[in-house]
């Protein structure tokens, strides 16, 4: 099996348009949680999410007609493998193609009501009433004919591997929550198993929109808290009531070893382990020990061949509900056991929002970047001690910390576990 | 992981042609068309009138508990048990963390019923989308666990969760090609060693109004409305576009050890995977067909065999002029002209394109053809084209005499996958 490093990484983050930007601002604490602009929520309980402002994708897709196709997922996705891409110096030196493939996670791409607004009008019978026939024969009529490209959740893979003639392994992985976690351990299997020499890795989502927005709030999973915005997402703190709807994408480059060794590219830390789980308990609820999520670190821990004293960071799930904060600390404790007390965690949600199937890649990103800077950036908004959750969670600063190894966890709403180890490189 | 092999334990089927194995196999090698006129919703005034649809839709003890069950759950759960059923595993003591869940699983828009009031409501004051408007209705008018069970991965929680598989759980959609995809990765998994044994497959539906409409739209669909089960016609002339499908195929896929140690018939072998993207663009096939021709190479070389050793192709063979055109040729390039090439045949004639569930019902027509030494049909195929002059096992079912089968699936967005099975010694 050979060994597979990261050499670049590109990210769009409500906290910052570039990787760098998104990494300082989430180590000085700066949160990206602000009122909704992008569309009027009126009176609207849920008043504020991570989105991404002032991006222009237009810097990373020339042909304006490919743009059409793509909604902001995608523009997100692309945007952020174009910037891994030039961060990892292939840009201009492309990898051979065949070996050269693209792993995302993704997930359910949200009907956009405005641009079904004028087709559901056209359906409309005299007594205001939906009319299927009607939109067979006037509704249908008022869509953008290819309004399909838009929804098909593989195609954030499909234009970034057509956009960096990328034409190996190629997968879209949609295991809500930990869907990009589970992208860059499928990345990193085909790697080490040999059938690439180079991967893009990771995620693209966006939820704030209308109908995404409503749905999670009936569903009770964000928070509907009157606190100032910044505020709003806190977990692991004792007043945690939900999480913020945030947006976004990480890529990372994934190389085998001796790939990245002949073309001389800087390596920044290693993957070593990766593992997944399934809860088998209630389909909307983590099991409340934990049981899952244990699984899934214990057996990435196993693929890395390390115990978890080797651990110096887990860049935490931590969603900023009540139920996954405690279950992760539980879960934490299990497989850490005494370690536990002195591993710092730390939830970066809490200044960017859940960014869903992009919130893996994401974290991932996070962990590499500590390894880097030898730093780990705070749980904001971690004001009063839960006694569920007694762990290390680097509350609000930022600390120094010679990183060597780091975990990184994504829990799914269905019960859908994964997580991965990366680690100091040395040769 | 040296040492370990990947066999096929279990199979489970539900298609346009019904529900089970035995009873989709019996209807394949008859050549039956499950293709018929839409009645899942008044589809009067659509350009395409048509699809192949499952009816009736199974019953999944899940009704009791789960409201709002999405129709790709409801097909993973039906095909799935019968997979663990078929293998043997109902009430074993397998160890159950050993066991996964890979699934290529779409869902297609059917929001827009649920969704209309609040629509309806945003647009009361004319052309602009009053979004505040929308969120107050919504919150009136919206089922949110309907929206959370249309979730993609929703299919391999609760197939995991009414099994109790508690080992690796994925779920991908890489479009056409997203059951092929699940099968190749979880055999992956198991020559890796995180699991024992998986359930491995797709289950899809898009046959719901948006889907139809925007598939239309693009171009994709064959619209012979008249004769339903003459529309799909996958490497004949006339052949004019797809039809969709739905339905999920399910496999047990287990270690070869595991496997012998519990006494399990075996079926077949999973012995190759392959996977490409073609770079063209999101909407064809890329013309030269390098991607498609790329994966069955690397599932060749994956399986160590040559081309000569595969004795049947399920093609993906969707019946679009570009696929079929695109797919006969890089065939040609590895395997030969006729006369050379093997047997080649597309049971979406028969079933329509199953898109994230095609390949893994597919897979299992390979396995039950190698199984039963018999290739099922393309039905339709009357009129050669000159473009596409293999042979595609015309209409008629056939014996055959041959040791491993290859399984090809091509995405929509240029995503290939092909898998290769050899027969089971016993």
């Amino acid at each position: 099996m050979g060994r597979v490093v990261v050499t670049g990484f590109g990210a769009v983050a409500p906290n910052g348009l570039d990787a760098e930007s998104f990494w300082k601002a989430t180590v000085e604490g700066r949160s990206g949680v602000a009122p909704i602009e992008s569309f009027d929520v009126g009176g609207f309980p849920v008043r504020v999410a991570g989105e991404v402002r002032g991006f222009d994708a237009r810097a990373y897709v020339s042909n304006p007609k490919s743009l059409k196709v793509m909604g902001k997922n995608i523009r997100f996705g692309v945007a952020a493998a174009h910037m891994a891409m030039e961060n990892a110096g292939l840009k201009d030196a492309p990898p051979d193609p065949t070996r050269f493939g693209v792993t995302m996670g993704s997930g359910i791409v949200p009907t956009d009501i405005e641009e079904i607004g004028d087709a559901v009008v056209a359906s409309l019978d005299e007594a205001g009433k939906f009319d299927i026939r009607r939109f067979g024969e006037e509704g249908q009529k008022r869509l953008f004919p290819l309004w399909l490209l838009k929804h098909l959740p593989n195609m954030v893979a499909a234009h970034i591997s057509i956009l960096h003639n990328a034409q190996g392994p190629n997968n879209t992985i949609t295991t809500a929550c930990s869907a990009s976690t589970q992208a860059i351990g499928e990345a990193f299997r085909i790697l080490a198993r040999g059938d690439a020499d180079v991967m893009l890795a990771g995620g693209s989502d966006s939820r704030i929109d209308p109908l995404s927005l409503v749905a999670y709030t009936l569903l009770g999973a964000v928070s509907v808290a009157p606190r100032p915005p910044e505020k709003v997402s806190r977990p692991f703190d004792r007043d945690r009531d939900g999480f913020v709807l945030g947006e976004g994408a990480a890529v990372v480059v994934l190389e085998t070893e001796e790939h990245a060794r002949r073309r001389g590219a800087g390596i920044l830390a290693e993957v070593v382990g990766y593992g997944s789980s399934f809860d088998a308990y209630g389909i909307t609820k983590p099991e409340p020990e934990g049981r899952g999520a244990a699984q899934a670190m214990e057996r990435t821990l196993r693929d890395a061949r390390m115990a978890p004293a080797e651990i110096d960071y887990i860049s935490a799930h931590g969603t900023s509900t009540l139920l996954n904060d405690k279950m992760e600390t539980l879960a934490v404790k299990t497989v850490f056991g005494e370690a536990a007390r002195k591993v710092p965690l730390s939830s970066i949600k809490s200044m960017i929002g859940h960014l869903i199937g992009a919130a893996g890649a994401v974290e991932f990103l996070v962990s590499v970047l500590a390894i880097r800077d030898g730093v780990i950036p705070p749980t904001i908004n971690l004001e009063h001690p839960d006694p569920d959750c007694d762990l290390d969670y680097v509350p609000n600063a930022a600390r120094r910390l010679r990183v060597r190894a780091a975990l990184s966890n994504s829990f799914g709403f269905g019960g859908q576990n994964a997580a991965l180890i990366v680690r100091e490189y040395a040769p | 992981m040296t040492g370990r092999r990947v066999v096929v334990t279990g199979l489970g089927l539900v298609t346009p042609l019904g529900v089970g194995v035995a009873r989709n196999w019996e209807a394949m090698l008859a050549g039956e068309s499950g293709v018929g006129p839409i009645t899942r919703f008044d589809a009067s005034t659509m350009g395409v009138r048509i699809a192949a649809e499952v009816r009736p839709l199974p019953d999944v003890p899940e009704d009791a508990t789960v409201p709002h069950l999405g129709i790709h759950s409801r097909f993973a759960l039906v095909a799935g048990r019968e997979a663990w059923a078929d293998a043997g595993l109902d009430g074993s003591r397998l160890e159950r963390d050993r066991v996964g869940v890979f699934l290529g699983s779409g869902k297609g828009i059917s929001e827009l019923e649920w969704l209309v009031e609040a629509v309806r409501a945003s647009r009361a004051r004319g052309d602009a989308t009053d979004f505040a408007a929308f969120l107050r209705a919504g919150l009136e008018t919206f089922l949110p666990q309907r929206r959370s069970e249309e979730d993609y991965a929703m299919s391999g929680a609760h197939l995991a969760a009414g099994l109790g598989a508690r080992g690796p759980n994925w779920v991908c959609i890489t479009a056409c090609a997203a059951g092929n995809h699940a099968l190749g990765e979880a055999y992956e998994a198991i020559l890796r060693g995180e699991a024992d044994a998986a359930l491995a497959g797709g289950t899809h539906s898009q046959i719901d109004l948006m889907s139809l409409s925007g598939y239309t739209s693009l171009g994709a669909l064959s619209a012979r409305n008249e004769a339903p089960a003459k529309a799909s016609r996958p490497f004949d002339r006339r052949r004019d576009g797809f039809i969709l499908g739905e339905g999920a195929g399910i496999v047990v896929l287990e270690e070869r050890e595991h496997a012998r140690r519990r006494g399990a018939r075996v079926r077949a072998e999973m012995v190759g995977y392959g996977n490409t993207a073609d770079c063209y663009r999101v909407t064809d096939p890329r013309p030269d067909g390098l991607g498609a021709e790329n994966a069955m190479r690397r599932a060749l070389a994956d399986a160590g065999l040559a081309p000569g050793d595969i004795g049947y192709i399920n093609a993906h063979g969707t019946s679009t002029q570009q696929n079929d055109r695109m797919e006969s040729d890089a065939i040609k390039r590895i395997f030969g002209g006729r006369g050379e090439a093997p047997p080649v045949s597309s049971t979406k004639s028969m079933i329509g394109h199953l898109i994230a569930a095609a390949g893994a019902v597919e897979a299992i027509a390979c396995i039950r053809a190698l199984e039963t030494q018999t290739l099922p049909p393309t039905i339709n195929y009357e009129n050669p084209d000159p473009d596409c002059d293999l042979d595609y096992v015309p209409r008629e079912a056939r014996a055959a005499s041959f040791e491993h089968a290859m399984n090809n699936s091509f995405g929509f967005g240029g995503q290939n996958i092909v898998t290769v099975f050899r027969r089971s010694a016993g």
